[in-house]
């Protein structure tokens, strides 16, 4: 079931053409790498898919509905991870999800909320300490609890893995899988081509707006060959 | 509370800067309304003093005048107090109240030269005005709607929370009221809880009261709407607060500066001492001019006194009281110019206030705690019309030359309370 829909999606922004004639999919229980260097439309597609871009044309769908014209309703089945995972320092991580879960105007008990954080695996003692002390390692895994909690179908990425250790980066992955298990559709932006390689199920490769060659894990590919194609590109 | 203000409100108070900015906003409130009410209470402690002071210096001249009977002398040595009695606002906004005179003791002599001798004060005191609560509302408060909104956006921008707050934000709108409305709020009940303890205690009407509390929302939020305007540029935070600092010195300091001066200049007014001392020229001149020159002129503007008996010899109490007269007649036209010129800046200053959002925040609140320049005129109104009924007490007696004894001093009219 194809819970992201992007068909033929044009996108300008200071009238430069950002998106052009971008097609993309990503199903229930799939993950998708959208890999491009910078300005090659990465966090565009995000922002249209977040609603905060109006496209030219083209058509967009996250969870059956339309971001471009329901915004808000859209924003509701999605959990959105920016590659710093900003949070108010000042409050835990306990508060900090509390505090975005109103937000989003969703209520969940308190037992919801300790599942999250354990699915997230972040360790009890540190749930109730302020976030100013937290490696990013650890924002980010407030942060995913906070996509658990809400069992959103959609988990959009930015850049997740940049600045992660190995380990941080391993449980990361792990963590996505699991989201991935439970059928949420994950779509990450990112320049990392080997990280994606770990963790994807499809790596779409994204230039100057649109989508020049797709690869799925199920078919086999040359991560190497791949590398010497795009890598220099992705990286930029 | 529902859950998402009550979560704002965890998350605003526990902001670096919110908790010490209410309560130093909080604690320079109660510090002015109690300095206000200090100030105000002395000032009808003075009131409350000079009443019996009045009638022990009345009784001391009245025992060694009854025994002449002089009317001249009893005329001449009793100081008769006036007095403007304070607002109960007053303490909020405490205006020309501290320069201007609420006391003043006057006699049956030349009025002019009585009214203005006190029109000499600490100009250095004068010049950075009394710390009340219209000061700390008018020049400190907009420094903490600055400090509590220059960042709003700008601060969750830089955070890079912005992005996850658009996305998680059911209502993006609401979410930035509500967190307007709670620093707004919070300041508005840091400012305004004192001054209406301070009104409560004063017993002023819930009508004057609820004026102030409505122009200090309305100014509070001029100065919100101008940090959300600022913020919406979409600058840095530090860029912000440089731009609402520099607006803040502007509109509050500079720009008002330069309309006092630019009203100084379009209406020049000579000081009042000046007209004191004009006055009392005229009267000095008097000794030098020929008695009956004097009489005739004082009889051609009171003809009542015409037919008593005519004045003759060296000193008589009846020329002397003529001249002073004619020296308060001979003053009038700078007299009357003096308060036009006073009057005339006082709407000049007003008109300022509908561009200059500070100005016209001073203006309705010393209009409304009566401790503005007309609260001052009135006043002077006042000791003007007590004046003339101290004259047409005292003229029958020096006059007609009857004597005045003991039992005619409880007879002089009496100040009244307003």
């Amino acid at each position: 079931m194809q819970i992201i829909v992007v068909d033929a999606l044009i996108v300008e922004r200071g009238g430069r053409r950002v998106l052009d004639n971008l097609s993309l999919t990503v199903k229930a229980g799939e993950i998708y790498a959208l890999l491009g260097g910078n300005g090659a439309g990465k966090s565009t597609t995000l922002s249209a898919l977040l609603g905060f871009l109006k496209p030219v044309s083209g058509s967009l769908s996250v969870a059956g509905v339309d971001p471009a014209s329901n915004a808000e309703a859209a924003r509701h089945k999605i959990a959105y991870l920016p590659e710093n995972v900003a949070l108010y320092e000042h409050l835990t991580a306990r508060e900090n999800v509390e505090y975005f879960l109103a937000l989003a105007g969703e209520a969940h008990g308190p037992e919801e909320i300790e599942a999250a954080f354990d699915a997230a695996g972040l360790q009890a003692e540190a749930r109730d300490r302020p976030l100013g002390g937290y490696s990013k390692g650890m924002r980010q895994k407030v942060a995913i609890a906070l996509a658990v909690v809400r069992q959103v179908p959609v988990l959009l990425l930015d850049e997740p893995t940049s600045g992660l250790d190995p380990r941080a980066t391993a449980d990361f992955n792990a963590l996505i899988g699991a989201l991935k298990e439970r059928g949420t559709a994950i779509l990450m932006v990112t320049h990392d081509l080997l990280g994606a390689a770990d963790c994807a199920d499809r790596i779409g490769f994204l230039d100057n707006g649109r989508i020049v060659e797709e690869v799925a894990c199920d078919q086999g590919y040359d991560v190497m060959a791949l590398h010497r194609r795009y890598g220099e590109a992705v990286a930029a | 509370m529902t859950g998402l203000w009550r979560h704002e409100l965890r998350l605003f108070l526990r902001q670096r800067l919110a908790l010490p900015a209410l309560a130093l906003m909080a604690l320079l409130s109660i510090a002015s309304v109690w300095a206000g009410m200090a100030e105000i209470e002395r000032q009808r402690d003075t009131i409350a003093r000079i009443q019996p002071q009045q009638a022990a210096d009345v009784a001391a001249i009245a025992k060694w005048v009854s025994v002449e009977g002089d009317a001249g002398n009893a005329a001449y040595y009793t100081f008769h107090a006036t007095w403007d009695e304070p607002s109960a606002l007053a303490f909020a906004a405490i205006g020309q109240r501290d320069v201007a005179p609420y006391i003043l003791r006057i006699r049956a002599l030349g009025l002019e030269a009585q009214l203005y001798e006190s029109e000499n004060y600490n100009a250095e005191l004068a010049l950075p005005g009394r710390f009340d609560w219209a000061f700390v509302l008018t020049y400190l408060a907009p420094l903490f709607v600055i400090v509590l909104l220059h960042d709003l956006k700008s601060g969750e921008r830089e955070a890079g929370r912005i992005g996850l707050l658009a996305a998680m934000a059911r209502n993006q709108q609401a979410l930035w009221r509500r967190r307007i409305g709670l620093r707004i709020g919070g300041l508005l009940a840091a400012l305004l809880i004192p001054f209406l303890i301070g009104a409560a205690l004063s017993g002023a009407s819930p009508g004057l009261a609820l004026i102030f509390i409505v122009v200090a929302a309305a100014y509070i939020l001029f100065w919100a709407m101008l940090c959300l305007w600022v913020g919406s540029r979409g600058w840095s935070s530090v860029t912000n607060a440089a731009t609402l600092a520099a607006s803040w010195l502007v509109l509050t300091l500079i720009l008002p500066a330069l309309g006092n001066l630019a009203i100084n200049s379009v209406v020049p007014v000579r000081q009042g001492v000046e007209l004191t001392l004009e006055q009392r020229e005229k009267v000095h001149g008097g000794w030098d001019k020929p008695k009956q020159e004097t009489m005739q002129a004082f009889f051609k503007a009171y003809p009542e006194w015409k037919d008593t008996k005519p004045v003759e010899g060296g000193f008589h109490w009846k020329w002397y009281y003529a001249f002073q007269h004619l020296g308060d007649l001979a003053a009038a036209p700078q007299a009357k110019a003096y308060r036009e010129g006073l009057e005339a800046r006082d709407r000049w200053t007003g008109r300022f206030g509908f561009a200059l959002p500070a100005v016209g925040l001073q203006t309705i609140l010393h209009r409304t705690a009566r401790t503005d320049l007309n609260a001052g005129l009135i006043y002077q109104d006042r000791i003007r019309s007590y004046h003339k009924q101290l004259r047409r007490f005292y003229y029958p007696y020096v006059f007609n030359e009857v004597p005045f004894r003991e039992a005619d001093f409880v007879k002089a009219p009496q100040w009244e309370h307003r």
